[in-house]
């Protein structure tokens, strides 16, 4: 939670360039242990530290955005593909949640019919702020596939408003952890503690 | 204390016992009321609504509400032309996509009067039984999961994984492949694949053996499958039950071995049955029907020559790439099958095949044009969550949770 | 060994065609198409020749695998309906169908195959099928509250309604379908069969047909 930008050392001391998704993370090694150090120490003299709440509020949100398992569809099978150990979500503090209430992020993987959206709705109404949406694959992009169906709804961001869309059909479970490392970015951008 | 009230609707474990003073429990009578199960709940293999009717903890009566997922693919299907129509079958049971092609391609090649080469039947045969792991990899970690079960879905997530990599070499998608085609496959299988398919084959019956060893003595496991959703042989005919579903039940029947399709008449294999019928013997069958189709998938690379992998008349199946750079009918065929696509002789034939979860059929009426005139999806699914209120009625509602489990039902195919 | 089965198994279909065909009150026709054994048999007649088809030991059909709809808007009676039935101990399939329109009602098998109340309800909700003695005749697969029935040649692909989340009202709507494009649904016809004249091609199309005065292959 330093602001400065520091680039990541390495433990034998060589430098590369910051991280792309999370510039103020901090590889271990002796630069994080020099802020670690510089942080307790000014707990331990002073009692308190100084930080950027706006910041430290988007540290924590992405490094667990718990996702509702909302499968709908063929992407719902990707999407567990993502959970489980090969592409391993966990990793990232991803965990899915059966409960609209924990979640912090909708994926919606699969057709939207119609008879599905209102359903659809109602449980992104009951997620509490802040929250966002992914929309994964071509049906809940624009209906794909699908489209000129008299049952199914040509994107599911008539419904529900979509920050990430994830394309293919389905996408395959790494497309996902990209369309989920894109939301931790955008989150990091543009993430406020105001209600908006 | 003489109020009280012994119901025979009622399991014996839920009738009151009697205290050791003499004294009765006294039994209250509790209103039935109603209880929303879905659209969307972790344990409800994807947007089944159920609404249940409940007497205390005990279902009296569950009634699903199915459609969430219809996305009118026979009508979509009625527009398109054959070839086009074909993914519309990756999509339906979308843990098994092969097998939903394969039947489609045996209808319209029904309908076409055609026969496939030799090698193409191997191949479509070895991925048929590929794709049969593949799903019953999912419904036996899945099941495992909704009884409290999460190891055996970490581990088996991983082999399907591996067979996934199989359909990405040989088709370029790792679900819906698009691969068996009317006519043949889509591409020959890349070099090297068999090996690795072979070293699979060597492999994968020793993660069975872990699988069952997490789950076919575990008391718990037993304790949450054995004796819940029993159907007998003549329930699960009378409700149209197929695959391994009605293989638990007792009922020797499997379309690979009656009414064979393919190579499935020369390659050997034996039907697995169960006696009891209830969710502990539809486990047993999956675990023991996947053995088999490594043992499938060993013969079928084992027999397997070089040869062509589609028929050669170009007028039903598309040329190669090379080919069309180099010969102006090449160019035309491709341009024309492509855009037109073919005709098919008027006709019609209900085509089925044994997919993972059971009989799957393709009624298909053709009247001469390039497009199908109706073309009826007989999904499996349909008729075993149908059953669904039979089999949980007087059961613990999560009992019904384990019978959801048991029955492998994907919505994509139940509601179409 | 699978041609072996193969023509014994068309052999028995074709003897119980015969069978069918003269010994069964209400069937219209029975026949071996494609390998297929298919039975059409009057409407009013289906219960009965059902019943036979499943208690007969000949027949043996024990499972009904599939109901569909057929919609032929051009016949005077629309509809089709096909039962197809599978018999597991004698390994034989059998096709029935029948005839109806919009309000003639078919006789419901669901008291022979339980199974048969979904698939009844699912051909009324896509056809607009009526069943008599079915209890349960309720949409299954469209919408709640949904009108028409989508399967019927008629009815659009695209349908007539599609839904919307209205901010202000705060609730899921539905609108009359508006698309930004529309299904392109190409005639395929082939120029090349010369059935079809493309613009400004007029004249070779004409001496194609042979339709202008001179001997054909003269085109220049």
């Amino acid at each position: 939670m330093t602001d400065q930008l520091a680039p990541i050392m390495h433990h034998d001391g060589q430098e590369t360039a910051p991280v792309a998704w999370n510039r103020e993370a901090l590889a271990p090694g002796p630069a994080q242990e020099a802020v670690i150090k510089g942080i307790t120490g000014e707990i331990t003299e002073k009692g308190f530290v100084v930080a950027n709440v706006d910041k430290l509020v988007n540290w924590a949100r992405t490094g667990s955005l718990w996702p509702l398992s909302f499968g709908l569809a063929c992407c719902a099978v990707e999407m567990i593909h993502a959970f489980m150990p090969r592409y391993d979500l966990d990793r990232f503090g991803i965990i899915p949640r059966g409960s609209p209430r924990q979640a912090d992020v909708m994926i919606v993987s699969g057709t939207l019919t119609n008879k599905m959206a209102p359903a659809m709705r109602r449980i992104y109404d009951q997620m509490a702020e802040p929250r966002w949406v992914i929309s994964m694959g071509s049906c809940a992009n624009g209906g794909g596939y699908y489209h000129y169906s008299y049952s199914v709804v040509r994107g599911c961001d008539r419904i529900v408003p979509v920050d990430i869309y994830v394309p293919g059909c389905p996408p395959t479970a790494e497309a996902l952890v990209y369309g989920i490392l894109q939301l931790q970015k955008k989150i990091q951008r543009t993430g406020t503690i105001l209600r908006g | 204390m003489s109020d009280i009230i012994l119901r025979d609707d009622i399991p014996d474990t839920m009738q009151p016992d009697q205290t050791g003073d003499g004294r009765s429990v006294k039994t209250v009578e509790i209103d039935s009321h109603s209880l929303n199960f879905g659209p969307q709940h972790p344990s409800a293999h994807g947007v089944l609504r159920l609404v249940l009717e409940m007497d205390g903890e005990v279902v009296a009566r569950a009634v699903p509400h199915i459609g969430l997922l219809h996305r009118g693919t026979e009508k979509l299907i009625e527009y398109k032309t054959y070839m086009k129509a074909l993914p519309y079958f990756d999509r339906l049971d979308y843990v098994s996509p092969m097998c939903q092609e394969h039947a489609f391609a045996l209808a319209t090649e029904k309908l076409l009067g055609i026969e496939i080469p030799e090698r193409a039947k191997w191949i479509r045969t070895m991925f048929a039984e590929i794709t049969r792991v593949l799903s019953h990899l999912l419904s036996v970690t899945s099941f495992a999961l909704d009884c409290g079960a999460l190891t055996p879905a970490l581990w088996g997530y991983e082999e399907r994984e591996k067979l996934l990599e199989f359909y990405e070499a040989v088709s370029g998608a790792r679900y819906h492949a698009n691969y068996f085609r009317p006519g043949g496959v889509a591409k020959d299988m890349p070099v090297g694949l068999d090996e690795r398919i072979a070293a699979w084959a060597t492999e994968f019956p020793k993660f069975v053996d872990t699988l069952e060893a997490m789950l076919t003595d575990n008391r718990i496991w037993k304790q949450r499958t054995v004796g819940i959703g029993v159907f007998t042989p003549e329930q699960a005919l009378d409700w149209g039950f197929s695959g391994p579903n009605l293989r638990a039940s007792g009922v020797p029947w499997d379309l690979r071995r009656t009414q064979p399709y393919d190579m499935y008449h020369e390659v050997e294999f034996e039907v697995p049955v169960a006696r009891n019928g209830d969710c502990y013997d539809r486990y047993l069958v999956r675990i023991a029907e996947m053995r088999q189709s490594v043992r499938i998938v060993e013969q079928c690379l084992a027999r397997m020559q070089p040869g062509p992998i589609k028929i050669q008349d170009t007028k039903i199946s598309p040329p190669t790439r090379t080919e069309m750079k180099r010969s102006m009918e090449a160019l035309i065929h491709h341009f024309k099958l492509y855009t037109e696509g073919y005709h098919v002789p008027p006709g019609a034939t209900y085509t089925v095949v044994e997919t993972p979860k059971g009989e799957f059929g393709v009624y298909m009426i053709a009247d001469g044009s390039n497009r199908p005139y109706r073309c009826k999806i007989r999904s499996t699914g349909f008729a075993h969550l149908q059953a669904l209120d039979e089999l949980s009625r007087r059961h613990m509602l999560a009992d019904t949770v384990a019978i959801i489990g048991s029955l492998d039902l994907v919505f994509g195919e139940i509601d179409r | 060994m699978g041609d072996l089965v193969a023509s014994g198994l068309a052999g028995r279909l074709g003897a119980m065609a015969f069978a069918l065909s003269t010994g069964l009150e209400g069937v219209l026709s029975a026949a071996v198409e494609k390998g297929e054994l298919v039975v059409h048999v009057r409407r009013q007649s289906l219960p009965g020749v059902m019943r036979v088809l499943r208690d007969d030991p000949r027949y043996a059909f024990q499972q009904m695998m599939d109901l569909c709809g057929v919609d032929y808007p051009d016949r005077p009676e629309r509809f089709d309906v096909v039962y197809n039935l599978l018999s597991v101990t004698l390994n034989q399939r059998c096709r029935v169908i029948i005839t109806t329109d919009e309000v003639a009602a078919v006789p419901s098998v669901h008291r022979l195959w339980s199974s048969a109340t979904w698939w009844e309800r699912e051909c009324y909700d896509l056809f607009g099928v009526l069943f008599s003695d079915q209890p349960d005749l309720r949409r299954i697969l469209t919408d709640y509250g949904f009108e028409g029935h989508p399967l019927r040649k008629d009815f659009p692909l695209t349908g007539h309604v599609e839904v919307r989340y209205d901010v202000d009202r705060g609730a899921v709507v539905y609108e009359p379908v508006k698309l930004v494009q529309d299904l392109r649904n190409f005639d395929f016809t082939s120029p090349w069969e010369g059935v079809m004249t493309l613009p400004g091609d007029e004249k070779a199309h004409e001496s194609r047909q042979g339709i202008v005065a001179g001997p054909p292959g003269q085109k220049r």
